[in-house]
């Protein structure tokens, strides 16, 4: 035996104890929920769903304030400087918020972004964010444009197109002329058709209902998905093909949907919060991205709104078919 | 004697401890030495075995690691094989685009693929995020994957990091005819994380793969790969330092602790799979067995520290009875005995210090009996009495005898008070005796106003003839320088001395325990018989002695003298006036009216 590797040994053996102690702990921790969107919630549900499986019990080692400030991320900046204030130990904000948090620098805020956060500023670079911000982003914008190529896959004969799209959510115009790119390339004639936040949902569902238009195209945002049988419904009815951007639509009746599964999001995100909650430092944690994107497909749909799947070459490609 | 007081009480301390530290030092060697040895040869051996055990465990996880994922970039590869099956035709397009897209559905891992027809052109390009292609695209002969693919049937692209975070390969096959063109398949290194993660080494080991210029590729933790090539430093160290081991190495992993690793190459597209197991994990059975031999060898420790106390106070105990005795048989108290019961080698100590102590006592009795003898006794007597009752025996030797008689004291007895007379007794008497101790005589009696003196018995001497003449010179002048004093308080007293030598019986008579040493013999007779033929001042003596001393004392004869008690007149011998002092001639005349009366 090597002398130096006994005393790695020997130290190793002495260190472990250190090490076993400094796990765990029943420290109460506070966590601030900041979003745009509004309650109820489905991506607070998904990070409080990933935060229990790592064995979080709200009200026993962790708290959840949530603040709402619906299509008006500048109501928010209020809460930095509550930051300040109260015994924060993590920020997470969903979607749009972050932009209201770029303030806050002594707290680590963990994001779900759909647009590139270097370009929004709170981090420095994906690999190595060096700031207080960390998190993840949806790569909405690429998608964008291959959601409505997916669309002309399904429904070769599409040439008018109805985009349904909540001005609320920041990041939402660059999100349409990434669409709009796509169509032009495609041949396809968009309409734009939005609204303003839950109240303007049901105008906004009237005008689309309105539309000329051979099938919809829905961005993924929390009004959305929370209205989602609602839109669903109206497609069915007129008979449009509907694209979507999480599977969630397709359950409650979109045809299709393609986009990074939403729960797998969240469940990272919650365990980046474990791990900053364990003492990590968040400017050592890359921003991540997600890297499986599902194409859902609903049969019963395509069934209704009389779209022959069997001539497209979707059926094959989808990850989840839903009958 | 203070110092030697103080010294028992300041040496005691030290010893004992010592006695402790040599007991303990001891018992050490003995029980916990041997555990020591034991635990380092049983840690030593476990540790070589295990690690082996390990090596061989790691080396089969990290071929399993490596066998997937060559199967994950053979299948990526194989796959691409089935596009480039067939030459392009006229129109082909749309099948190899549905190709294309099934092979998307086929591996999750591959996000773009490519078909090139055989003039390097891209024809179809199919992608998750990007719009798909088809038709006549960008030329891409001079690609070096269209370059490796066509030069080896498959190329495997280096390692890139997408905006410095997120790993991607590409890989290029070649058909076997020139006519199929090249597809080429961009993939997602993130996707063979599931591979990875899969793979548990005991409790807390991992597998983690870098390729060739050491950036990693994947690990258990993914935002560690999505640190892109900035965590390429270290994990080059690790794979350096693996790599430079021919079997399981301990190195300091990753997380900065100690681990045991081992790698394997994938062949195919160069990238090595490192497995790693912590040696807290590792080697947890012999730190166990670690552990067990501390807790034995504290346990030795604290029976060795317990055995070496109870020894050390066993001895201590005895040891401090021994001291305490010591100390009380210095001050004198010799009736002290010590009990020891401990039946060894210290209670047979025990044994013979009493038996001292009582030797002691006996002797002490003795010299206390001496000094009381010395009371009574001429001092050499009395210590011959202790020492060697042989010479006091009866037996026959020539000695010296000296006698000697105030003059006028019958007068002066008469005339003065009984205390006037005791008073000039005592000091008679001392000053006899200091002559006697001076000149190592025996003094054999005091009788009234006389006194008898003994020479070269019962202790010998070289020269008793001198000796007994120069104490009669001393005691004749000691007694007259007295006699002076008693002169002039009005006392008229005066000394003279007989001396003769010749053999005598000396021995010890008397009854009932009540001893005198005394000489017998006509030599006895003679010196009586000169001193009360001396006059003051004079010291007279036989023709023996005068013999004897002639060249050293001048001798005067006074002639033939008749002697009572015997048939012959004797010579007789003064010892020369000059050797004795003058007497005031007042005393002398009063000598001779005390002569008158006395005789």
């Amino acid at each position: 035996m090597k002398r130096r590797e006994f005393i790695l040994l020997i130290g190793g053996g002495l260190a472990w104890p250190a090490i076993a102690r400094a796990q765990g702990g029943t420290k109460l921790h506070r966590i601030f929920w900041v979003s745009t969107e509004s309650e109820p919630d489905p991506f607070l549900d998904g990070f409080r769903e990933g935060m229990r499986a790592l064995g979080y019990v709200e009200g026993r080692n962790v708290t959840f304030e949530t603040h709402y400030a619906p299509g008006n991320p500048q109501a928010l900046r209020k809460i930095v400087s509550e930051l300040q204030r109260a015994d924060i130990d993590l920020v997470v904000s969903s979607g749009p918020a972050t932009r209201a948090m770029t303030a806050v620098t002594d707290v680590p805020v963990l994001f779900a972004l759909s647009g590139d956060p270097v370009a929004l500023g709170v981090v420095k670079s994906l690999s190595h964010p060096g700031t207080n911000f960390t998190g993840s982003t949806f790569l909405s914008l690429e998608l964008a444009g291959k959601r409505v190529e997916l669309l002309k896959d399904i429904y070769p004969k599409l040439r008018k197109l109805a985009v349904f799209s909540n001005t609320d959510h920041p990041g939402e115009p660059l999100e349409w002329r990434a669409t709009l790119e796509s169509c032009r390339n495609l041949g396809i004639e968009a309409t734009y058709v939005p609204f303003s936040g839950a109240r303007e949902i049901e105008n906004g569902l009237m005008a689309a209902g309105k539309v000329d238009a051979e099938a919809l195209l829905v961005f993924p945002d929390a009004v959305t998905l929370v209205h989602r049988a609602k839109i669903t419904e109206l497609a069915i009815a007129r008979r449009l093909p509907s694209m979507f951007g999480w599977s969630e639509y397709c359950d409650a009746g979109g045809l299709l949907s393609y986009g990074a599964n939403q729960r797998t999001t969240y469940f990272r995100l919650a365990t980046y919060s474990d791990r900053i909650l364990r003492g990590e430092d968040p400017s050592d944690l890359p921003v991540m991205r997600p890297d499986k994107f599902e194409l859902a497909v609903n049969l019963k749909t395509a069934r209704l709104v009389g779209i022959d799947l069997d001539v497209s070459s979707i059926l094959f490609r989808a990850s989840k078919v839903i009958s | 004697m203070t110092d030697a007081a103080a010294q028992p009480s300041s040496c005691t301390m030290p010893p004992r401890r010592s006695l402790f530290c040599k007991y303990f030092a001891t018992l050490f060697v003995a029980a916990v030495v041997p555990l020591i040895l034991g635990a380092a040869v049983e840690a030593s051996f476990g540790y070589r075995d295990q690690r082996r055990q390990i090596s061989a465990v790691l080396q089969a996880d990290a071929r399993a690691a490596s066998d997937r994922i060559e199967a994950f970039s053979e299948g990526i590869r194989d796959q691409l094989g089935w596009m480039v099956q067939l030459p392009w035709a006229a129109g082909g397009d749309a099948q190899h685009k549905i190709d294309a897209l099934r092979l998307l559905q086929q591996v999750p891992a591959i996000v773009s693929v490519s078909l090139l027809d055989e003039t390097g052109t891209e024809r179809v390009f199919v992608s998750r995020l990007l719009l798909n292609r088809t038709g006549r695209g960008i030329d891409m002969s001079t690609d070096p994957a269209v370059v490796g693919a066509r030069a080896n049937k498959v190329w495997y692209g280096p390692v890139q990091y997408q905006r410095d975070s997120e790993p991607y390969m590409r890989i290029a096959v070649a058909g076997s005819l020139p006519e199929a063109g090249v597809a080429i398949a961009e993939v997602n290194l993130k996707l063979i994380w599931d591979v990875i993660a899969a793979i548990r080494i005991g409790e807390t080991g991992y597998a983690i793969v870098v390729d060739n210029s050491g950036h990693l590729i994947a690990h258990p933790d993914i935002s560690l790969v999505l640190r892109g090539r900035a965590s390429s430093g270290s994990f080059g160290r690790i794979k350096h330092l693996v790599g430079a081991a021919s079997g399981g190495a301990v190195i300091t992993g990753d997380q900065g602790n100690p681990v045991v690793a081992l790698s394997v190459r994938a062949a195919d597209v160069g990238w090595t799979v490192i497995a790693m197991l912590p040696t807290s994990e590792a080697f947890a059975s012999i730190r166990a067995a670690l552990w067990r031999s501390s807790i034995l060898i504290a346990f030795g420790v604290l029976i060795a520290l317990a055995l070496a106390y109870w020894r050390a106070h066993r001895m201590s105990g005895p040891i401090k009875q021994l001291e305490e005795g010591v100390e009380r048989i210095r001050t004198g108290q010799f009736e002290h005995r010590i009990k020891i019961f401990s039946g060894d080698e210290l209670q047979q100590l025990a044994l013979r210090f009493n038996e001292m102590a009582s030797e002691l006592a006996i002797s002490q009795q003795k010299s206390a009996r001496i000094e009381r003898l010395k009371q009574f006794l001429p001092s050499q007597v009395a210590e011959l009495v202790e020492h060697s009752h042989e010479l006091l025996e009866g037996q026959r030797r020539e000695v010296a005898v000296i006698f000697g008689d105030l003059r006028g004291f019958t007068a002066f007895s008469t005339r003065n008070e009984p205390d006037v007379i005791m008073a000039v007794m005592r000091e008679y008497y001392e000053a006899v005796g200091a002559v006697t101790t001076r000149h190592e005589a025996t003094l054999i009696g005091f009788d009234g106003d006389g006194v008898m003196l003994l020479v070269n018995a019962p202790v010998a001497c070289e020269q008793p003839a001198t000796q007994a003449v120069r104490l009669a010179i001393d005691l004749q002048t000691t007694v007259q320088s007295l006699a002076g004093k008693w002169c002039d308080a009005g006392h008229a007293i005066g000394f003279g001395v007989g001396v003769a030598m010749g053999p005598a019986t000396v021995g010890t008579v008397g009854y009932n325990g009540r001893l005198d040493y005394t000489a017998m013999g006509a030599v006895v007779n003679l010196a009586s018989r000169l001193c009360n033929l001396a006059k003051d001042a004079q010291i007279l003596a036989d023709p023996t002695i005068a013999g004897r001393v002639r060249d050293s004392v001048p001798m005067a004869s006074l002639g033939q003298r008749t002697i009572k008690g015997y048939d012959r007149a004797l010579e007789v011998f003064a010892v020369a006036p000059a050797d004795l002092p003058s007497k005031p001639p007042g005393s002398a005349r009063r000598m001779r009216e005390k002569e008158a009366q006395d005789h």
